[in-house]
């Protein structure tokens, strides 16, 4: 079931340039159909798991390439379906102004089904694995425009992610020489009479392999790949680089430190304290790249290396409320980043503006995508009542819980960064909504709302914004059900 | 249904709807909507108080946290001063906004601001404060850079942003608080457990400043004020009014929440935080009169007269004596009409003359000879001479102050209040002075009766006559909040 | 003894006299010789392979049937079969893949020439794999020396000839030091034969005698087959050597001939003077650090370099660094991690430069990076294949490079000492090897680039495409299903000793 799960999106992506469409909307319901059916399947895995482990390969000892559902897994596998099937349908929208279409959905197809193998990963190796295939199979859909920024980045983004992977390919090592086991156990698998006295030399392993997996999460200092990357085409930006790439780099940060070395192990460290300042400073060094930049897209991409950090701060809490909160984030920033990033590209796909100081008065012009735009950015902003201010509130409880004087300063730099985020996001919506005197709108005549393709995704995402903001008890209880093993 | 919902929802789904609405609306049937939701909100807030139940838990954003209402006395003096300032100027930007574009969207944002205030006023918990705290901030700063001129918009920016930084430090005592308190539920006394001598209790100490100079931000007081000069001028007259009359006032509201409601007065008494919290609210009620001493522009000059008013308030607060307090209340209100009217008032005056500094305004008592007198009455209002709102007020003020056990701040306080009280004539009266006494050189032949429309003189006098009121009967006040005061400190 | 055990000493004969007969056949009988000679030299290796994996035991081969020390010994164990083997698949493949550049490359009249060096070079190879005689050894380096010598130099183009002038003095001088060594090693022991010195070694080193000129001995051995086989301060002659000769030299002496070097040192050091005498020197200190050195400098190298081939050329030091990391670290992990990357190594670097072969081939015959954009449309398996080879070079899993990388870093962590410098090496140097070969992987699939270049089909260009085929699916056995391999480098050390 999960190696069908995971490979079906990556058979139904090759098949794109293969099968003959005659017509593009049937490629279209092909596409759209088959990241549907995967999403359902997937959910129905979810509801319907069970604990064993689905063993694919064996490499060399007890190395195996093997399938677990857990609590991890479910929240991410599931956070990527939800997502997939809307990022799919506005995809086909926006690549109508696009060339090579058949080899991007080619490859944005593929991309799901790697991401679930991340997600259903039972053990580090088999992430790794995933991990790495997710950049080669990413690399071309940066790539996609071929221009000459388009090859830079493209190139810049595989030698970070190929680097950091080579770093975290270290902290491998460590477990699979001083853990018992690979395979992700809620608590740790060091085996503590392996270590003896070299506690010191796995911390800094700890530190270099999260700073490995922190590449792809964007933390400083290597984090200038994704405001570059963020020349590939909007569902790129928006569900690569603001969820299932820059995630999959916290999700294996959480495997890193919840499942293989061990909160336990790391509490109260040294390494702790390290990877908690760097995390930190991220948090606002991403903010405030962000109010620097004038590009809406790359603003938007330094919004995100801010947020990841904050699910990285979540995680080097190294408490279950830390996890929770977490992975509330990670959640509910997937929703509230992808909706801005889809209005991101619905403003370049109407208008062809990507500037900050060309959006005067198009709010009045394309009331939809900046009315939604607006509740993203006070989501993002942490505006009670809004999914943000959920996940940040989790965030700061599990710092205030955690008595960790170091993490008190986290909160105040989550807020720090929450004043920022005001100021990039906001800034833009005044511009759009209020020009200033006498502005002229003549030039604005041709700006409309895009169709029904982009639109839907947008408002399902809202309304999810706007659900997690109101209720967020259920969901939330699951998180920390998660965080806690339950699953 | 759930009526304590209804003066808050009301107003918000009004504003949401004119702002929706794509067409532009006949100003006829504009105005008209907009004045019967105001007085029909205003209707509710009223009925609410006397009528309905008391408190309401709405629903629970997380599993702890529920959105709460509750009404209590702060509540109804809140509201009602919101209500009176809302409905006034807002029956008066009728006629001020005809020279303005986008009137539409401007009584939108005024709606939701209104509804806004209304659940701050009604917000029974932490939480519930701070949603419509930030909610607040974000609804009224369209207000401010309605004008949509460049100076406005950084004006309103600058507002944003400053506010915005005030929620967030606040925010950061909110998290501490949670984990110290059962609950964020406001109770009279405060709920902390924690003594300021613990370690904890060492740490909350310093997010309760935290908190005061956050939710100070609001209130314009020192360091943190600069927004508010810069506001004012920029917004409309009656955006102003309601800014600087009731909108400040969340920060006065939010600061007697978490200091009286959640820590608890006597946490604080006697800390280096009450001595920081007395000095900054002392050191602003002096900066702020004297720019407003200095400042040529009528509407730059009462914003750094409200800068420094509010402080007396805050000093009221700060000080945790009974009188004091009561003061402090006494004034919110009558600060409240008293600079609501100062601000319709130049307003008025920008609407017919176009002149905005005060050296320009020679003779102009001869030509609005009604609004002028108005103006007087409630500048020996702002002054504090009897028998008008201002007096009652800054006299519990001074009487706490000489009471309260607050050391040195004793004698200083009462100075400060006086000395301040002497630059408040100096900067308020010369308008009057000048108004009226032109001098020799006035030329009276070129003199027209140039009173404006009745829609800015009625709401200029009902308020007027309201603080008026206050200072010749605030017995209804007092007695009214004094079993209610003795029971918070 | 079984008639399987003279397949050592056949396959040996065998390419040795080919090479002399193909010297009177025509051009196109001379392929097919040296062809066949290859497949039946495979196909006996890999009977013994499997003979000997069933025996569990090696065996000793007397030539002549004269016992030591008047006659030559060959021995043959589970890694010496197993690694002729390879060698046997590498050269068919290298041959296959590079054949159609032949005649571009090389003049019609040296072509006879060409496949008397290939045979030659397979029988000293095979020599060096086999013998169990240090001064067979050196013969047949010599052999190897000269026949490498001639492939490089046989493409008579200026730079060739430098370059094989050069290889040629550094190869000498690394022989005369072998030699050198060798001279002081027979003066201490009296023997020659490998396992008569490491008796007498062990007696030595026990009695506490001549213990300096012992060490001066070994560390002139290794000092003359690292530069043969271009450790990193010795690999001046490498780029020039691999960059500009035939395509089938190239990635056949970068994938083999540096390769034999180093067997033939990891049977010195287990065979001749003992895995645990070796490792108490400080010469694996040595080479550890210059081994760490080499992954950096190397990759440093190719990074500057634009030129595709000796960007590939440069690759090699990296990896050799790699190969002597491995024995430096002194453990048996270490040693099995460097065997396994000589297999995975040799595998890459071949499959790296057939696959660049097609690349230039689609770029106007032109080397540099600039005429290289877009390549990998215009010849879709070239680009493919060489693809493969890069990712597997940097480590991606399901590549044979993640195994090594695997297994160095798995024998890293067991040496106290040198595990945070070999682990940190490790990770910098898939940094920069990232660098280098994904820039040139997103180079050929940049944008469409010139297209005044033709496109090439498989059609055009089956043997070459299927050549391809096989590297990569030989890089990605090694990669998943590399348990049995490891486990027979092991048994075959395991023989060793």
């Amino acid at each position: 079931m999960i190696i069908c799960i995971i490979l079906l999106p990556i058979i139904a992506g090759i098949l794109v340039p293969l099968l003959p469409f005659h017509k593009r909307c049937h490629k279209e319901i092909f596409l759209e159909g088959a990241v549907i059916l995967n999403s359902i399947l997937v959910w129905y895995l979810l509801l319907h798991h069970s604990e064993s482990t689905f063993l694919l390969a064996h490499f060399t000892g007890d190395l195996n390439i093997s399938f677990r559902v857990d609590g991890m897994s479910m929240v991410f596998a599931g956070l990527v379906s939800g997502l997939w099937p809307f990022a799919t349908l506005y995809a086909f929208e926006y690549m109508t102004k696009e060339k090579h279409e058949n080899s991007f959905f080619l490859f944005y197809t593929m991309t799901y089904g790697v991401t679930l193998g991340i997600a259903f990963a039972a053990n580090l190796l088999t992430m790794y694995f995933f991990y790495e295939l997710l950049t080669l199979v990413t690399v071309p859909l940066v790539m996609h425009t071929l221009t000459r920024e388009a090859v830079l980045a493209s190139r810049k983004y595989l030698y970070y992610s190929l680097g950091g992977a080579a770093f975290a390919f270290i902290g491998l090592i460590m477990v699979i020489v001083y853990g018992n086991t690979t395979d992700f156990i809620l608590g740790g698998v060091l085996d503590l009479a392996k270590i003896g006295d070299r506690t010191n030399v796995l911390l800094l392993i700890y530190v270099m392999a999260f700073m490995g997996f922190g590449v792809k999460a964007a933390v400083c200092p290597f984090n200038s790949w994704l405001p570059q990357a963020g020349v590939a085409p909007t569902p790129v930006t928006a569900l690569l680089h603001a969820v299932a790439v820059v995630k999959s780099g916290a999700f294996a940060i959480i495997r890193l430190t919840y499942y293989s070395f061990g909160t336990e192990f790391l509490r109260g460290t040294w390494a702790q304290t390290t990877v908690m300042i760097v995390v930190m400073f991220t948090i606002v060094y991403g903010c405030s790249r962000a109010v620097k930049e004038t590009h809406i897209k790359r603003r938007l991409a330094y919004s995100t290396i801010s947020n990841l950090s904050y699910i990285l701060f979540g995680a080097v809490i190294m408490t279950p409320l830390g996890l929770t909160g977490a992975i509330t984030h990670l959640v509910f920033h997937a929703v509230m980043k992808i909706s801005s990033f889809f209005c991101a590209g619905a403003i370049m796909h109407q208008t062809d503006k990507r500037y900050v100081h060309e959006l005067n008065g198009l709010g009045y012009r394309m009331p939809c995508v900046f009315g939604i735009f607006t509740i993203s950015a006070l989501a993002l902003m942490g505006v009670p009542g809004l999914a943000g201010f959920i996940s940040k509130w989790n965030l700061a409880q599990a710092a205030v819980d955690s008595q960790n004087p170091l993490a008190y300063g986290g909160i105040a730099c989550l807020l720090i960064s929450a004043l920022l985020t005001a100021i990039y996001m906001l800034s833009i919506v005044v511009r759009a909504f209020f020009p200033g005197k006498d502005f002229d709108d003549s030039s604005l005549q041709d700006a409309h709302d895009p169709n029904w393709k982009m639109l839907l995704p947008l408002f399902v995402f809202t309304v999810f914004i706007i659900l997690f903001g109101i209720h967020s008890q259920s969901i939330v209880n699951f998180f920390y059900d998660v965080a806690a093993g339950v699953y | 249904m759930y009526p304590i919902l209804l003066p808050i929802l009301f107003p918000i789904l009004a504003g949401l709807c004119l702002l929706v609405y794509r067409k532009d609306l006949e100003r006829k049937l504009l105005t008209g909507i907009t004045g019967s939701c105001l007085v029909i909100t205003g209707a509710l807030v009223i009925s609410v108080l006397a009528l309905a139940k008391k408190s309401l838990i709405l629903f629970y954003l997380t599993e702890t946290l529920p959105i709460y209402f509750q009404i209590d006395e702060i509540s109804v003096i809140f509201s009602v001063l919101t209500v009176v300032v809302f409905v006034c100027a807002g029956f008066f930007a009728f006629a001020y906004m005809k020279h303005e574009q986008k009137e539409k969207r401007y009584y939108g944002f005024y709606l939701i601001a209104f509804g806004v205030l209304n659940g701050l006023c009604f917000a029974g918990n932490l939480i519930t404060f701070y949603l419509f705290f930030e909610l607040l901030t974000l609804s009224s700063f369209p207000l401010v850079l309605h004008t949509g001129t460049r100076e406005a918009i950084m004006a309103g920016l600058k507002y944003l942003f400053y506010s915005l930084c005030g929620a967030y430090a606040s925010l950061y005592g909110i998290y501490f608080l949670y984990r110290h308190c059962d609950t964020l539920t406001f109770t009279a006394g405060g709920i902390l457990q924690a003594s300021p001598a613990s370690p904890d209790g060492r740490f909350l100490l310093l997010v309760a400043f935290l908190m005061i100079l956050g939710f100070g931000v609001k209130a314009g007081m020192f360091p943190m004020h600069a927004w508010l000069p810069t506001a004012h001028p920029a917004a409309p007259a009656p955006a102003s009014a309601a800014l600087s009359a009731v909108i400040v006032k969340a920060g006065v509201l939010a600061l007697i929440r978490v200091i009286y409601y959640i820590f608890g007065a006597d946490f604080l008494r006697g800390s280096w935080v009450q001595t920081a919290w007395l000095t900054l609210a002392l050191v602003t009620v002096f900066m702020g009169s004297m720019l407003a001493y200095r400042e040529p522009v009528l509407k730059k000059r009462l914003a750094y007269s409200t800068v420094s008013q509010l402080s007396y308030i805050l000093f009221g607060l700060a000080v945790m004596d009974q009188d004091a307090f009561m003061g402090g209340l006494l004034h919110v209100l009558a600060h409240g009409f008293i600079k609501g009217t100062l601000f319709l008032i130049a307003g008025a005056i920008i609407f017919t003359t176009g002149k905005t500094r005060v050296d320009e305004l020679h003779g102009i008592g001869k030509e609005m000879p009604l609004t002028m007198w108005c103006y007087t009455i409630v500048s020996l209002g702002l002054i504090g001479i009897p028998p008008t709102g201002g007096f009652v007020s800054k006299w519990y003020l001074a009487i706490g102050g000489l009471a309260g056990d607050i050391g040195i701040f004793r004698y200083i306080g009462p100075a400060v209040l006086l000395i301040s009280a002497l630059l408040t004539a100096g900067y308020l009266l010369p308008l009057t002075i000048r108004g009226f006494f032109p001098g020799a050189d006035y030329d009276y032949n070129a003199l027209q009766k140039r009173e404006p429309a009745r829609l800015m003189t009625i709401p200029i006098l009902f308020m007027t006559i309201l603080s008026v009121l206050i200072g010749l009967f605030p017995n209804i006040i007092t007695d009214y909040l004094t079993k209610f005061v003795s029971s918070l400190l | 003894m079984d008639f399987v055990c003279n397949f050592p000493f056949f396959s040996i004969l065998i390419s040795l006299f080919s090479g002399t007969i193909c010297s009177i056949l025509p051009e196109k009988a001379a392929k097919a010789v040296n062809r066949i000679v290859i497949a039946a030299v495979g196909v006996m290796s890999g009977i013994l392979l499997l003979y000997l994996l069933g025996t569990g035991e090696s065996f000793v081969y007397w030539m002549g049937h004269f016992p030591a020390p008047w006659g030559n010994e060959i021995r043959a164990g589970v890694l010496e079969a197993g690694m002729a083997l390879f060698f046997c698949i590498i050269m068919y493949l290298s041959m296959a893949g590079g054949a159609h550049k032949l005649f571009d490359e090389v003049e019609e009249s040296k072509h006879n020439l060409y496949y008397i060096l290939i045979n030659l070079l397979l029988s000293s190879l095979l020599a060096l794999v086999y013998t169990n005689d240090m001064f067979t050894a050196y013969v047949f380096v010599e052999i190897n020396t000269i026949s490498a010598c001639g492939l490089i130099m046989i493409r008579q183009v200026g730079r060739t000839i430098e370059a094989a002038v050069r290889y040629m003095i550094m190869s000498l001088l690394g022989s005369g030091l072998f030699l050198f060594g060798l001279c002081i090693m027979y003066d201490l022991t009296g023997h020659l034969l490998m396992s008569n010195i490491k008796e007498s070694v062990a007696l030595l080193i026990q009695n506490g005698e001549y213990q300096i000129p012992l060490i001066v001995s070994v560390t002139l051995m290794c000092i003359g087959l690292c530069i043969k086989s271009a450790l990193f301060p010795f690999h001046a002659w490498l780029p020039d050597a691999y960059g500009y000769s035939t395509v089938s030299s190239a990635a056949i002496l970068s994938s083999l001939v540096s390769k034999g070097y180093i067997f033939l040192l990891i049977k010195i050091i287990y065979r001749v003077i003992g895995f645990d005498i070796f490792n108490s020197t400080r010469i694996i200190d040595v080479l550890f650090v210059f081994g760490l050195m080499g992954m950096i400098f190397g990759s440093l190298s190719a990074i500057k370099e634009n030129d595709i081939r000796r960007m590939i050329a440069y690759s090699s030091v990296a990896q050799i660094g790699y190969i002597y990391m491995g024995f430096g670290m002194g453990t048996q992990a270490g040693m099995v991690a460097s065997v396994f990357h000589i297999l995975s190594h040799a595998a890459t670097k071949s499959l790296l430069f057939i696959a660049a072969i097609g690349l230039t081939e689609v770029s106007g015959g032109s080397r540099k990076f600039i005429d290289l954009t877009g390549a990998g449309y215009r010849n879709k398996w070239a680009g493919v294949a060489f693809t493969a080879g890069s990712l597997s070079m940097v480590g991606v899993p399901l590549f044979s490079g993640f195994i090594s990388k695997l297994l160095f870093a798995q024998a890293a962590v067991q040496v106290e000492g040198k595990m945070l410098a070999t682990l940190i090496v490790l990770g910098i140097s898939t940094v920069l090897n990232a660098i280098y070969f994904m820039k040139t992987v997103i180079r050929i699939y940049a944008t469409t680039g010139d297209t005044s270049y033709p496109c090439i089909t498989f059609k055009d260009m089956k043997v070459h495409a299927i050549v391809l085929i096989f590297f990569i699916l030989l890089n990605i056995i090694l990669g998943v299903n590399s348990q049995p391999i490891v486990n027979m480098i092991e048994q075959g050390l395991a023989m060793f000793a």
